[in-house]
């Protein structure tokens, strides 16, 4: 077995644990930190996510989330700190751990030229399964999925949710130790994400590891273990919903969340569009 | 490692293990896979099959263009002058087509978010790029040169053999083209830092252009100067010119081999090999990581705001000649992405290396005479004529580019938007075109022209071409008649509109009896101006009612 800094390079000799906790890190990120230019998009992130655990990743819009999925899925290099997945550290070691996971991204970026059965056998073959098992997965991914029909049809024509559908199935081939899933249930119809949902909670019980990042707040709350929020590319909250509630004193998540990461008065922005898309003229005349 | 691993699994399983090696199961599924995107069309909705015609027209336009040089050639007897030139041709237009297409093929990261996750080492990544664009240049360059090499098998000594080897040599020459501007940019990729890269590109483009043109087809003719029947004399310049090796390894196969031919043969195949192996090594190890940096967002375009603001308030000034909002619109909607995309920058830069290098091989050759002046017999290549070619040839890529995207789905918003006048927005984009390049750059070519014939004449000449170019402008957006950036870009899209190169051949008979009649009878001449100043007008009318005719019932297939 490879030793590099104390990093096992062996991704089936997990005996990573957390600080005090009985369990294997599946996700771990060092000082993990990301700038473009003089903005800093993360800044020096610390955080350990057992196996098993579907940790949600939550954050106002550019906060950092999807920075901190690129860097840990191997597809942008940090600026500073290190991702190791299942110990291993992408950057050093970036087809080992990319093995291990499946993405969801968030861009929803795929050849939609291809056809669904297409696309998905060319993902297999990039993680040498079978061409075989690779069409048969394929196939009953999509049956599960409900696009059965359309998996001859070029993607060029199918929905926002279809895509997803077949991003999911991508995600799930290879059967990863890890999931990255970057708001996965964008453009899915209710059936679709309550199916997704349940998915989740068993993959989890089977070791499967999910970091979750989402805007859907009732999602995160009713799916997740744990919930990160990040705020202007730091973690301002770290803990399980009960906690996040009890820490801001507040009755929801949604709340809590608010109160973590909007120094602003949301009333009064509303208040303040409000009087914008209307014109103050008209209400100004109304009010007379 | 058991017994039972065969020498392949063995190196396959090694391959596996290292982040570095290319993995040639997975070339082969991104290959495959990225010649099914090549196939297919874009458009929503179809059931998947191969859609042939894209590909099989530009293979097409390409023979089309091999045939003509080919056949315009049949009466000379020499192999090696044969050969030499239509090589030279054929080279050419497969690295303005590697050009044409790099950013597309090469360096592009548009699929990086789709890959960028998955267990696809840099060279695999690379690899399976430079497989697919070598397979597209064998595509292009069997078109170009199979008859050519047909005539060759009729034409010389050694019958069908020799065609062969032609054909076999003149592979090479082009893949070896094709090396050679992935090697350019290659190199480019390593020396600039990411951030630059992408602004630098599009001037390496119009470089490589120049430099192509002025080398690989200007350079042939000046040292040629006469009749293309007699042969040319081979002399010192034959070792500084890539076709002529390549040429002498053809002359070598029909027998007229001396050891000359046979080190100019030795020297093309040795070239080859090191541009292909050099252009395949250079970067693939960080080349993942160069496309990767591609994709994240600069600091440097704030930075560059401040000192683009005079060219930027210029742009801005053309919007007086916008009549109403839609016109407004599309003129602001083609500024902005004029100046912030690269990948169209990219896509129109190259164009302009064209008419320079004419005019540099004008300069050097004296082939820049009076237009208005006595008829000088003296220089049989028409310079001034193909300077004007090209200038309305640069009409080619803008028409092309203002309608294509690669985020053609923001279209949406003009058939969401209660949009009454859906033509005023290409019409806008094209005044943008117009204003904000095609303008500028006839002042530049009229101040450098002015160093070759007196300005006067620089002037009426420049003063004809760009309304010939207006007038091809609008002939081009009638067979283009999509609204601004709505169109997906196609990789083979642009290298078929190469064969509009002969169509344009009929702006060149305008231009050409125009001086003439300028310059024997001014009176008649300035009535044949005035005539084609009707025809831009016309073509301007003409382009409105078949916009609006064909843009009124458009639906947005996204």
């Amino acid at each position: 077995m490879d030793t590099t800094d104390g990093q096992r390079s062996d991704p089936t000799d997990l005996d990573f644990r957390t600080d005090g906790q009985d369990s294997v890190v599946a996700i771990e990120f060092r000082g993990l930190a990301k700038s473009f230019g003089d903005i800093e998009a993360v800044q020096s992130l610390d955080l350990k996510i057992p196996r098993g655990q579907i940790c949600g990743y939550l954050g106002p819009n550019g906060a950092g989330k999807t920075t901190t999925v690129k860097m840990a899925t191997g597809m942008i290099s940090p600026t500073s700190g290190t991702a190791l997945i299942n110990g291993i550290d992408i950057a050093g070691s970036p087809l080992k751990a990319k093995l291990m996971v499946g993405v969801v991204p968030e861009t929803g970026a795929l050849y939609e030229n291809l056809t669904p059965i297409e696309y998905l056998t060319l993902v297999g073959r990039l993680y040498h399964l079978e061409s075989d098992a690779a069409l048969e997965k394929a196939e009953e991914f999509l049956r599960l999925f409900g696009i059965a029909d359309s998996s001859e049809r070029m993607m060029t024509g199918f929905s926002r949710g279809m895509r997803q559908k077949v991003l999911i199935s991508a995600a799930l081939l290879h059967n990863p130790d890890i999931l990255f899933l970057d708001e996965p249930l964008a453009g899915l119809d209710a059936n679709t994400a309550l199916i997704l949902k349940e998915l989740l909670r068993e993959l989890a019980s089977r070791g499967k590891t999910v970091f979750y990042c989402s805007h859907i707040l009732e999602v995160v709350e009713k799916v997740c273990d744990r919930v990160v929020i990040l705020n202007r590319g730091e973690v301002v909250a770290d803990g399980d919903v009960d906690e996040l509630k009890e820490m801001t004193h507040r009755a929801s998540l949604e709340d809590a969340f608010t109160e973590l990461t909007s120094e602003d008065d949301l009333g009064a922005i509303v208040k303040a569009f409000s009087h914008s898309i209307t014109g103050r003229a008209r209400e100004a005349g109304n009010e007379q | 490692m058991s017994s039972r691993h065969s020498g392949y699994d063995r190196l396959h399983h090694e391959n596996r293990n290292s982040d570095q090696a290319a993995d040639w199961g997975q070339i082969r599924a991104l290959f495959a896979a990225g010649l099914h995107l090549d196939l297919r069309s874009a458009r929503a909705g179809q059931r998947s099959r191969l859609k042939i015609p894209a590909m099989v027209s530009m293979l097409a336009t390409y023979a089309i263009i091999g045939s003509i040089l080919a056949l315009s050639l049949v009466r000379t007897s020499d192999p090696f002058t044969f050969t030499l030139l239509t090589f030279s041709a054929a080279m050419f237009m497969t690295a303005i087509t590697v050009i044409m297409e790099y950013s597309s093929v090469v360096v592009s990261p548009n699929d990086y978010d789709i890959l960028a996750h998955r267990p696809v080492s840099s060279r695999t990544y690379y690899f399976a790029k430079v497989a697919n664009l070598l397979f597209y240049v064998a595509c292009t360059a069997t078109a170009l040169n199979l008859p050519a090499a047909i005539v060759v098998g009729f034409r010389f000594d050694g019958g069908a053999a020799v065609g062969f080897l032609y054909m076999i040599m003149a592979l090479i020459a082009c893949f070896a083209a094709a090396a050679l501007v992935v090697l350019l940019y290659s190199t480019a990729l390593k020396l600039f830092d990411y951030q630059r890269f992408n602004r630098a590109i599009t001037y390496v483009h119009l470089l490589a252009t120049l430099a192509l043109t002025f080398g690989y087809v200007l350079l042939p003719r000046m040292l040629i100067k006469e009749d293309v029947t007699v042969v040319i004399e081979k002399g010192p310049w034959i070792w500084f010119a890539p076709p002529a090796w390549y040429a002498g390894g053809v002359e070598l196969s029909v027998g007229l081999g001396d050891s000359r031919n046979l080190i100019l043969a030795l020297l093309a195949i040795a070239s080859a090999v090191v541009v292909i192996h050099t252009a395949l090594t250079m970067i693939s190890l960080e080349y993942s990581r160069s496309i990767g940096q591609l994709t994240e967002s600069s600091p440097e375009e704030t930075i560059r705001k401040d000192r683009r603001k005079l060219r930027t308030r210029f742009a801005a000034l053309g919007i007086v000649f916008c009549r109403n909002d839609e016109e407004k619109a599309g003129f602001q909607l083609m500024q902005a992405y004029m100046r912030r995309n690269g990948k169209l920058r990219l896509r129109i830069y190259p164009a302009f290396g064209l008419p320079l290098a004419v005019y540099l091989f004008g300069l050097v050759s004296g082939g820049l005479n009076d237009p208005l002046g006595p008829r000088s017999l003296e220089n049989a290549f028409p310079v001034r004529e193909l300077l004007g070619f090209y200038c309305v040839f640069i009409t080619l890529f803008f028409a092309s580019a203002i309608t294509q995207s690669d985020q053609w789905k923001a279209s949406w918003i003009f058939f969401a938007a209660p949009v009454e006048n859906r033509v005023g927005l290409l019409i806008g984009a094209r005044k943008l075109v117009i204003w904000r390049y095609m303008t500028p750059f006839f002042c530049v070519l009229l101040v450098l022209l002015s160093f070759a014939m007196p300005p006067v004449s620089a002037t009426l000449y420049l003063f004809v071409t760009f309304v010939l170019s207006l007038t091809t402008f609008a002939l081009l957006s009638m067979a283009s008649p999509f609204m601004p950036l709505s169109q997906s870009i196609e990789k083979t899209r642009q290298a078929r509109q190469m064969g509009l190169i002969m169509l344009l051949g009929i702006a060149m008979v305008f231009l050409v009896a125009i001086t003439e009649t300028l310059r024997e009878a001014r009176l008649a001449g300035t009535i044949a101006v005035v005539l084609l100043l009707a025809l831009a007008g016309l073509s301007e009318i003409a382009l409105r009612k078949r916009l609006t005719s064909r843009l009124a019932g458009e639906e947005f297939l996204g």
